[in-house]
């Protein structure tokens, strides 16, 4: 009995020193993260995309940043629960939806009108309360070798008969396609998108990809015809496989009646939380972000649409202008977003 | 001092006032334990009957369905492989079989959303298998996709066969060899043996073992959002995460913990039903030499199993960690991750084996209606998905004592609930072979309460505390949407770098993090199975 009385002891003596180490390791970090005035991002968007132009901010101002990622939705969630409570004084979000629904609730303090005037008024909400700093545009992806497929003019030609098992969508949880699904049910009304979302669930037989990357892929690889994507994951995988047998369709350009929907249009962008603590370094940051530099980066990184007038897009991008875009604000992106899932969850997508 | 001194003194004084302190302490951690139901009970409350309607006639059926079947072949998946593992190491001595033992638990390194990753990863058309796959069928021919029941069931079989094969062997290993020789002696053949003696004399572990696996598929979230697998869990994380409101999530959530709490109460009413007792001179079991034949059809199996569920994830893990490295992105920063998972992990299987004690302990004397409303209540953090359990806790916190809220003390909360579970059954297991007539001695030879826990109970329930450290260390370790709703700002675990790097598709820091997962819980694995061996 003694013995075992000894290595219980001796192993409880072993547990708690591997505490103390461990403990020492994580007070040594936050001790280090912790110093005097650090500005916190919570970042909805990818880490990759987010770090450029944090790291050429800290070079700038030599403000330390500190990026707690996650997804967009639920940082947003996590801000509205915390309240004052929060350390966060950035919030970054991949879609404009969540600005919009944070700004509603009354979660961001607005940037000055000098900041504002940088960036074109339809990307930017409307008391200045978000800033939108690269703009993505939802277009189809389509094999080129693909036969019979000229029929193809408008997303909702996916729901086609004719496409039956040959296309490539996303989740219904992806938040860019249920920005997406917003602009149409704004655009052609409720029924025509309930329909249409009907035929999705047809013909892409319940088989739904997690990752736009691979909606991509399908199509390059012959496996699917045509996929709905947003316009920088077709030039990712361009740039890593230049001979691909894929392009991109531009849909709802033209129409019979004349009167083009146009394609959707969502924004990825920042916003100053109200209960920040250091709204100063806030501001500087969304100073530096709207800057011709920081947009530059911002937007470059994943191949996005600048939203300053004065910084252009990257060049193998089909120019702005040259495309018609589907007359949603962006803010709306937010306030129909509940109809919006409604009417995916009434259809049942996967 | 006379023995009549003695018995008034046990009965009036310490022995009273300890069954008040324990009859305390359990109901206190009860209470904490089921902080996120009451959460769930609350907000479902307030979804409307339209609302109720709804789900009811749009998400329900489909969700039940699905994860209904997931966890019948689940459950059937793990059961071929590990009752027919832990059968072969346990009645075959061969060559290697102590290596195979620790192949079939080491797959319990590996959380559910890596394998899941790992598997998509290796099934594309550069990796391994797709093009093993193409070399074998054709460029052509397409390889299986896991997006798909079938997938999940994969995944998941071979990440939960583990618990099977641990609990079906602890059962055949200590028990009663001498039924299966009675039953030869009488003329049965190996086939019949093993049918009707062995198999019926591992149900109460088997039954256990599933338990733990369907608890496990119910409650995943990691496969099933990469697979995109609609499940209960899944969808309520989609509801919590697309809409303003936890009403709906709530009501998802409260079918999830009714339909859980079913499966549990029935499955402790067949085991209790069942109960087989050695004859207590067990011994060491001779094992019988495996024929060469044998061998050879044992480790095609064994090494079939161990292939998929551990060193192809592991060559894949070793292959991108060597990449990171060459690319020098191990850096300080991902050795703080790694002290960062290190650190919950051993906090919250310290404090939860402690907290896991009073309902343990108050259970295996009591046994009546009260101590088993105590446990299943208990139960809560298994029966409920990981993000809710979040969700529920960060609301009770920002309600009730905001003050800690944001701190480190928050995500530790959230882990000992979620995970209480697992140390009370190891706990309450091990206390099974308390019987009050030991402690009862200890109590009427002079020893004080806490003398007589230090010295009687804690030392004849030390492995039961122990595996139960060790089972919510794993856990912990691999946890991921509790820490990721919860951690302090930018205190990234190794689980939280993991989905982050894999959902942006850029995997350099996914595999070194994966693998070490698997190097932080070997030294513990290794406690354990020696623990094992000296039993």
């Amino acid at each position: 009995m003694s013995s075992i009385a000894v290595e219980f002891t001796r192993l409880f003596k072993t547990l708690t020193a591997l505490l103390l180490i461990a403990s020492t390791l994580v007070f040594s970090a936050s001790a280090m993260s912790a110093g005097d005035a650090t500005l916190v991002v919570y970042s909805g968007r990818s880490d990759k995309f987010v770090k450029p132009v944090v790291a050429a901010f800290t070079r700038a101002s030599g403000i330390k940043v500190l990026i707690h990622t996650g997804s967009s939705t639920s940082l947003l969630n996590k801000l509205k629960l915390e309240k004052a409570r929060t350390d966060a004084d950035i919030y970054i979000s991949n879609d404009a939806g969540n600005l919009q629904r944070g700004n509603t609730a009354g979660l961001f303090a607005p940037v000055t009108n000098k900041i504002a005037a940088t960036i074109k008024p339809q990307f930017r909400g409307k008391e200045n309360n978000w800033l939108g700093l690269s703009a993505r545009a939802r277009v189809l992806v389509v094999n080129s070798n693909a036969k019979d497929i000229d029929f193809i003019k408008s997303v909702f030609d996916l729901a086609d008969p004719r496409l039956n098992g040959k296309i490539a969508i996303t989740h219904s949880s992806n938040e860019s396609y249920i920005a997406g699904v917003t602009v149409y049910m704004l655009s052609a009304g409720k029924e025509k998108t309930r329909e249409w979302l009907k035929g999705l669930k047809r013909n892409s037989k319940g088989r739904v990809y997690n990752k736009h990357r691979k909606i991509v892929k399908a199509v390059a690889k012959g496996k699917k015809v045509v996929g709905l994507v947003n316009h920088y994951y077709i030039y990712r995988y361009l740039n890593k496989q230049p001979n691909a047998p894929i392009r991109i369709l531009m849909p709802d350009q033209e129409s019979e009646d004349g009167k083009p929907m146009g394609i959707a249009w969502n924004v990825a962008g920042a916003a100053i939380t109200k209960h920040s603590k250091h709204k100063d370094l806030a501001m500087k940051f969304m100073a530096y972000l709207s800057s011709v530099e920081g947009q530059k980066i911002f937007a470059e990184v994943n191949r996005e649409y600048p939203t300053r007038d004065d910084v252009a897009a990257a060049s193998m991008l089909p120019p702005v202008g040259s495309f018609k875009v589907a007359p949603v604000s962006m803010y709306k992106l937010g306030e129909a977003r509940n109809a919006t899932i409604d009417l995916i969850e009434s259809v049942g997508m996967p | 001092m006379s023995l009549a001194v003695h018995y008034k003194n046990f009965k009036d004084s310490s022995f009273a006032q300890r069954i008040t302190l324990r009859s305390g302490l359990a109901p206190a951690v009860v209470a904490l334990a089921v902080i996120p139901l009451v959460f769930v009970i609350f907000s479902s409350g307030k979804l409307s009957v339209d609302g109720w309607l709804s789900l009811w006639t749009q998400r329900l059926p489909e969700l039940l369905w699905n994860t209904l079947t997931l966890s019948v072949l689940v459950a059937i998946g793990c059961f071929i492989l590990g009752v027919s593992a832990a059968y072969w190491v346990s009645r075959r001595d061969f060559v290697g079989r102590k290596l195979s033992i620790w192949l079939m638990v080491l797959p319990l390194t590996i959380p559910t959303y890596v394998f899941a990753h790992i598997y998509t990863s290796l099934l594309e058309d550069e990796g391994w298998l797709g093009q093993l796959w193409h070399f074998i069928f054709g460029a052509q021919s397409m390889a299986p996709e896991l997006y798909n029941i079938w997938g999940v069931t994969f995944v998941l079989s071979l990440a939960g066969f583990s618990y099977v094969f641990l609990l079906v062997r602890v059962a055949l290993s200590c028990s009663q060899r001498e039924f299966e020789e009675v039953a030869r002696l009488h003329g049965l053949n190996s086939f019949q043996v093993f049918w009707r003696v062995s198999l019926p004399l591992m149900r109460p572990a088997i039954a256990a073992g599933l338990a733990l696996v369907v608890l496990h598929t119910l409650s995943d979230f990691g496969a099933v959002s990469m697979l995109r697998y609609q499940t209960f869990t899944l969808s309520i994380y989609m509801q919590m995460n697309g809409r303003d409101s936890y009403e709906a999530a709530a009501g998802l959530s409260l079918v999830l913990v009714f339909l859980s709490l079913t499966f549990l109460v029935l499955e402790r009413f067949f085991r209790n039903r069942q109960r087989y007792y050695g004859t207590g001179k067990t011994g060491r079991v001779k094992l019988k030499k495996a024929t060469r034949l044998e061998t050879i059809a044992i480790w095609f199996w064994l090494g079939l199993i161990a292939l998929f569920s551990f060193i192809l994830p592991l060559a894949w893990m070793l292959s991108w960690s060597w990449q990171a490295l060459v690319d020098g992105l191990i850096t300080s920063v991902f050795w703080g991750y790694v002290g960062n998972s290190l650190f919950i992990s051993v906090a919250a299987a310290t404090l939860t084996v402690i907290i896991g004690l009073p309902v343990a302990l108050y259970h295996a004397r009591k046994r009546n209606v009260l101590s088993q409303f105590y446990l299943h209540a208990s139960s809560v953090g298994f029966v409920l998905p990981g993000p809710v359990i979040a969700l529920g806790i960060l609301a009770f916190v920002l309600a009730v004592v905001p003050v800690i809220y944001g701190g480190f003390i928050v995500l530790l909360l959230a882990m000992t609930i979620r995970f209480l579970p697992l140390a009370i059954q190891a706990e309450e297991s091990a206390a099974q072979q308390l019987t009050p007539s030991i402690e009862q001695a200890g109590r009427s030879l002079g020893a004080t309460a806490w003398q007589n826990l230090r010295r009687v109970t804690l030392p004849i329930i030390r492995n039961g505390m122990l595996s139960a450290w060790v089972l919510v260390f794993i856990d912990t370790l691999k946890e991921l949407p509790a820490t990721f709703l919860l951690r302090p700002t930018g205190f990234d675990t190794l689980p939280v770098r993991i989905w982050i790097e894999a959902s942006e598709e850029t995997l350099e820091l996914a595999a070194p993090s994966a693998l070490f997962l698997v190097i932080g819980t070997l030294p513990i694995l290794w406690f354990l199975m020696r623990e094992d061996k000296n039993q």
